[in-house]
Parts: C-alpha cells; sequence; structure tokens
C-alpha cells in the first residue's frame, strides 16, 4: 500500500477513530480515574484512593441490594427472551400466508420497544386500572398490584423487555433460513421426528448465533435503564433499581460522581467476567460449520 | 468581476448588518407545566424583540431538571439564564462563585424592585447569585366543587379532615379521599405536623441538627399513618399501582374522586388547570388547637441566575430585568411562578386585574401563616431522600415509626455534618 493511500485511509477512519476516542475511550479512562476520587461536579476532584470501593463492599446495603435486583433481572430476562425469540422465529421460518407481514409486525416492538414513550404506555397498561387489569377482570380474576408490590414490580419491567424480542429473533431467523434444506430431507428420510429434528439439527447449527444473541442480549440487559426510571422509580422498596439506575442517582442526584464511578466499574468487571465465562462455556456448546470447537 | 461583486455583496451585507451588531443569541432553561412554557415562550419573544436579541427556549418538567443542569454546569454548557430552585444555590455556589453576580449588572437590573431581604436569600457569599421570582410556600386547596357535591364542608383542620374522609367514604365510594399525601408531599405533611407540634423546623441551623427528637418525629410519622389507615390519603402502594403518576395528571384528581392536597402555592394553576368546569379553593393552614404555630413552610421560590460562562451576560441581564421588571415580560408571565416577588410585577399585574382571585388568596395564606424559618437543608437532595427511602419502608411496613424516626434522624444529621 503507497503512503498516500495509508493517508486517505486513515482520514476516511478518522471520524470513527475520533469518535471513539471522544466519547468511549476518553470517558472510560476518566472515569476509572474518578472511581478513585471524591467529585461533586462543582469542584475539582480529591483523590481517595481505594475508599469509593471500601465503602461499595463493606457499608453500602443498597448496592448489595441493587446488584442483586440487577442479577436477577438479568438471569429471568436474557434466557426467557432468547427462548421466545428462538420460538417465534421458528413459527416465522414456516412459509405461511401473509409471513412478511407478521415478520415485520413481530420486528416493530424491538425498535420502539425502549423508547420512553412505550415506557410511559407500560405505566398504563399495567395500572390499577389499565388494559391488562381490565383482561384479568373479565376472566373473573382479581385486579394484580403490579407496580405497587415489590413481588409482582421487577416481573413488569421483565414484561417490558421481553417484549422487545424482535432483534433477536431476526437474527435467529436469518440463522434458521441458513440452514442446508439436504441436512431435513436426510433426517426425514432416516425417521426423525419433528423434535428430534430442531434438537439434533437446528439447534447445534444455530449455537454460534445463540451465543451472539446472549452475549448482546446480556450486556444490553446490564444496562437497562428507560423502564425503571419511568415506570417505577426504581421502586417500591428497591425492587427494581437497577444498577444503572443507582449509577445515575449517585452522579446526577447525589453529586457523588466518584462512587457513582466506582459502582460503574463494578459493573463492568462483572459483564467482563460473565462474558468471559460465555466465551470459555461456548468451547463446550457452540458448534462451528458442523464440528465441535477445538 | 465576480470576485468585485461578491466583496460589494459581502460588504453591503456587512453595512446592513451592523444595526443588530449589539444582538446576541442566548439560552433560557426553566422547568414547570405547560401553562408556565407557554406564558415564558411568548415573554422572551417580547423580550428578545425588544433588545434584539434571540432566545432559545430550554424547557422540562420538574422530574430530572436538577440532573440536567447539574450535567450542564458541570460540562459547561449550561443556558446563559436559567430557573434555579432555591436550595440548589448552596449545591451549585456555595461560595457565591457558581453563577455570575448580579450586582455587576445594576445598571441593567432595577434591584430596587426586590426587599434587601429577598436579595439577601438570592446571595450567596455576598453575591447576588439570583433573583427572587416570587416567593412560595405549601398551602392546603381542596376541590370544592367535589365536596360541596358530596355535601362535605371544606376542612379547616385536622380533625375536620379525618372527618371529612369518613363522610366521602359514605356518599361517594371507598375511592374517594379529600387528601393527596405521596412521597414529597407526604414528607411536607409529616413535617409539617411536627412543625406544629414543636415549633421548630427539621433543621436546627445553629446545631445543624435535627431539631426534633425520635418520639416528636415518630408522632408525627404516627399521623401520617393514620391518615393513611382512615382512608383521609391514598396509600404508598396504591399509588404507585397506578403507575405513580404526579397528581395533577391522575384522572381520580381530574374527576374529584381526590378532592383535596398540599402544594405549592406557585403551582395551583397546574392543578386548577385539570378540574374543568371545577373550583379549587386555597384553605389555611390546617391545624389542631394544641399546635404551637400554623407551620407554614415558607421560602424564596425559584431564582433567576445568569451563567458565570455566558459569553453576553449583559444581554442576559438585560432580558432578565425585562422579564421580571419590565411590562413586556411581566404581561407576558402573568402569575405562571407565583405572584411575582419584583415590586413593580406585583403592582402591574394587581392593578391590571390579572391575577386570579384564588391565586392571590392561596399567596395570602402563605405570606400570613406564622412558622419558623426553614432551612434551604430541608430540600438537600440527600435530606429528602433518606426522608423519602425510609417513609417507604415503613409505608410497607418494614419499619415502626419509632425505628424510621431513627434512621431519618441519623442520616440526616450524617448529611448535615458536612455543611
Amino acid at each position: 500500500m503507497s503512503g498516500d493511500s495509508r493517508i486517505l485511509g486513515l482520514f476516511y477512519l478518522s471520524p470513527y477513530i475520533i469518535g471513539l476516542l471522544v466519547f468511549t475511550a476518553l470517558p472510560f479512562a476518566a472515569s476509572f480515574y474518578l472511581s478513585f476520587t471524591d467529585y461533586n461536579l462543582m469542584s475539582a476532584p480529591v483523590f481517595t484512593g481505594l475508599d469509593n470501593y471500601w465503602k461499595l463492599f463493606t457499608g453500602d446495603r443498597t448496592f448489595r441490594k441493587s446488584l442483586w435486583v440487577t442479577l436477577v433481572y438479568v438471569f429471568t430476562t436474557v434466557p426467557l427472551k432468547l427462548a421466545f425469540a428462538l420460538f417465534i422465529a421458528v413459527i416465522l421460518n414456516y412459509k405461511l400466508k401473509f409471513i412478511n407481514f407478521f415478520r415485520t409486525a413481530f420486528y416493530v416492538p424491538s425498535i420502539l420497544g425502549g423508547s420512553i414513550a412505550i415506557a410511559v404506555m407500560w405505566r398504563y397498561l399495567f395500572a390499577d386500572v389499565g388494559i391488562v387489569n381490565m383482561g384479568l377482570a373479565t376472566l373473573g380474576i382479581e385486579p394484580v398490584n403490579w407496580f405497587g408490590d415489590p413481588t409482582n414490580a421487577l416481573f413488569t419491567i421483565t414484561l417490558l423487555r421481553l417484549w422487545q424480542f424482535g432483534s433477536a429473533m431476526v437474527i435467529f431467523l436469518a440463522a434458521l433460513q441458513s440452514i442446508d434444506k439436504s441436512l431435513y430431507e436426510a433426517a426425514s428420510i432416516d425417521g426423525a421426528g419433528k423434535f428430534a429434528t430442531f434438537w439434533h439439527i437446528t439447534m447445534p447449527l444455530i449455537t454460534p448465533v445463540i451465543f451472539f444473541n446472549l452475549i448482546m442480549q446480556m450486556v444490553q440487559a446490564f444496562q437497562e435503564f428507560n423502564g425503571p426510571y419511568i415506570i417505577t422509580q426504581g421502586g417500591p422498596l428497591k425492587s427494581t433499581y437497577l444498577l444503572p439506575l443507582y449509577i445515575y442517582e449517585e452522579a446526577f442526584k447525589r453529586f457523588d460522581m466518584g462512587y457513582a464511578s466506582a459502582i460503574a466499574w463494578v459493573l463492568f468487571v462483572i459483564i467482563m467476567v460473565l462474558t468471559l465465562i460465555a466465551f470459555w462455556s461456548s468451547r463446550h456448546w457452540v458448534y462451528y460449520a458442523g464440528d465441535k470447537r477445538s | 468581476m465576480k470576485l468585485t461583486k461578491l466583496l460589494l455583496a459581502t460588504a453591503f451585507a456587512a453595512t446592513s448588518l451592523a444595526p443588530l451588531a449589539h444582538s446576541a443569541d442566548l439560552r433560557m432553561s426553566w422547568w414547570g407545566g405547560d401553562s408556565r412554557h407557554k406564558a415564558t415562550q411568548v415573554a422572551l419573544k417580547a423580550c428578545g424583540d425588544k433588545y434584539g436579541h434571540t432566545i432559545a427556549a430550554e424547557f422540562t418538567g420538574w422530574d430530572g431538571h436538577l440532573e440536567k443542569v447539574t450535567t450542564q454546569i458541570a460540562g459547561g454548557t449550561e443556558a446563559d439564564i436559567m430557573q434555579i430552585n432555591w436550595p440548589w444555590l448552596p449545591l451549585f455556589s456555595i461560595k457565591g462563585d457558581g453563577f455570575a453576580d448580579l450586582n455587576q449588572y445594576k445598571d441593567v437590573i432595577d434591584l430596587s424592585q426586590w426587599a434587601p431581604e429577598e436579595l439577601d436569600a438570592g446571595s450567596m457569599n455576598g453575591k447576588l447569585n439570583g433573583l427572587s421570582v416570587s416567593t412560595t410556600g405549601r398551602v392546603f386547596m381542596f376541590n370544592k366543587t367535589a365536596l360541596d357535591k358530596a355535601g362535605v364542608p371544606v376542612p379547616k383542620t385536622w380533625d375536620e379532615l379525618f372527618a371529612a374522609a369518613k363522610q366521602l367514604k359514605t356518599k361517594v365510594g371507598p375511592d374517594a379521599y379529600p387528601m393527596n399525601a405521596v412521597k414529597e408531599t407526604a414528607v411536607l405533611l409529616i413535617s409539617l405536623y411536627a412543625t406544629q407540634k414543636t415549633g421548630k423546623d427539621l433543621v436546627d441551623p445553629a446545631a445543624k441538627k435535627v431539631a426534633w427528637t425520635q418520639e416528636e418525629l415518630a408522632a408525627a410519622i404516627d399521623f401520617y399513618g393514620k391518615l393513611v389507615s382512615e382512608g383521609v390519603v391514598v396509600s404508598q402502594k396504591n399509588n404507585a399501582a397506578e403507575g405513580n403518576l404526579n397528581l395533577f395528571e391522575s384522572p381520580k384528581w381530574a374527576d374529584g374522586r381526590i378532592s383535596g392536597s398540599y402544594e405549592w402555592d406557585s403551582t395551583f394553576s397546574k392543578y386548577a388547570d385539570p378540574l374543568k368546569g371545577q373550583v379549587l379553593q386555597p384553605v389555611g393552614m390546617l391545624k389542631n388547637a394544641v399546635a404551637k404555630t400554623e407551620g407554614v413552610y415558607r421560602k424564596p421560590s425559584m431564582v433567576f441566575s445568569i451563567s458565570k460562562r455566558s459569553k453576553n451576560p449583559k444581554a442576559a441581564a438585560q432580558i432578565v430585568n425585562c422579564l421580571l421588571n419590565e411590562p413586556e415580560g411581566i404581561t407576558a408571565l402573568g402569575t405562571s411562578r407565583g405572584l411575582p416577588a419584583s415590586k413593580i410585577a406585583a403592582k402591574m399585574l394587581t392593578d391590571a386585574g390579572k391575577i386570579e382571585p384564588q391565586i392571590v388568596a392561596a399567596h395570602d395564606i402563605i405570606m400570613k401563616a406564622k412558622g419558623p424559618t426553614v432551612s434551604p437543608l430541608n430540600e438537600h437532595p440527600e435530606v429528602r431522600a433518606v426522608f423519602l427511602d425510609t417513609l417507604e419502608e415503613y409505608s410497607y411496613e418494614q419499619l415502626d415509626s419509632k425505628e424510621a424516626a431513627e434512621q431519618i434522624i441519623e442520616g440526616v444529621n450524617d448529611v448535615l455534618k458536612k455543611f
């Protein structure tokens, strides 16, 4: 490659590189430094060593509660969302009438799902006199206190996340359509039933996509903010107080940016460790090109 | 030839723009409801036209506004003119250097329109950081139409309030309530009861500690518990079930099923507007015979501040003066931020009959009622968070009133130690 081409290439890449440095790398490094400081946004940060982390792991009941709620939320929503997305993708893989309409209709919620408007709509749907309780009443079921009962509130927020299964579904659908049809024909000739075909042919062949969706959905679930912020404000009794909400309130309501940065770094480490575990485990269950990865 | 034409055109454009050379592009941020948003935009247009400035409007609801302003100030991107809540002054400018010192613009802003104590309230460390827009306080307000329809008299004491709840349940139904008290309003109702009983504000300014004993605060929390158990106010749990709606957005407020609340007098219009065709009546401080004081929670309302980083502070000062002291701004803003603190604005609106009688009545109640001086630390975000979180635990029966009082006092004292 000539020198001119190299410069031109760097020039084309520069918007991305500058954006990455300014909006990702710099805040990333700054937050790491701030996590070792006492910084109230209005005056210069004061270095305090490991004080923030010490407080986090020894004396902060709210952090422990928030971490537990976040883990419950992630370990509930991610498997359910993946299972539901795969289930719908399998159905939409059949040649049905108006199939393109149904594919679009199921995808739309994932575009709208994270928006403020949908979170507000959720608030009305699950209100004490909302459509959900009205529907239950027609079945003779007592109305449920979705947001006011600590045991139900997290479930309601979880449902909002599940409703946004469209993007995972589209990826599953693409994977299902890329499977060689001759494999199904061979299985059929050998007398395999539908479940056996799905379990022994479809599932192994889409494990790379399951793995990809697992990582993406897990990272996104750990970062959930809009739903609990708009619908429950983290309550009642901090039952929906996910870590991003706690980080936000520490930073912008209590003006403790140093402590908020420390929580953010703990969250980052948790996501990183779980991602590494997922990568390590993938050796045992993800198959590429039909062969078990070495 | 082309170049000559271009140069001539540029010279002509520069000449024609010369009279506007003093004009400035400004930004102003505020929080509020629809009526305030509309009035302020009209006022900014009028004042902008008068001085040849353009002012971009940045407005939100109350929720999240502190976070927005904090982020902007930390990033140095705040608006030139800001509506700042009075208790936020110590957060942003404890040494007085967080905002522009408006004393430097007294040739532009007519400071004689404010009483010296009002200017003191907006000053930090001797620097005038904000001009008081109005004095405000919490006032009781009842939907008179809804109560009349049910044949229930408007309550004037705590005992009458409890009696009203019983009558409403009988005559209207189990989901009729004469009062609303969730979250911040619940905190302030508890504070009101404790203040009436003790004659003291929450914060002892000299000792920098909570002024109430654990028993006194526990009694006030028990009082709130009684309000819930006797159906005077909706419980926190049931309010959450409705989706944590603001009262003024709630259908139950609009149709009169909730027929009273305890709100800032400056927000009277926000609560009156949804009650189409119904009368919202401000009422004097509810109390019982044994109360040591009416316990009014009165404070300077929001202030208008100018960014210390504004590139056009003088132009911003012109707009602030126009909004608060000149006919164009006064007429357009009206009572969208309560009754104005500026003498000339108050006189102009009163003379013109522009102030609704109920707003005058609400403000009169606040100004005439007695109570201890309120510390701005009552509304420090951490103090408020301790109170709100503990009250939620009490409401969900995780704590009894004594434990809740102990937790609040310990938590608030921890925050007060920092000042």
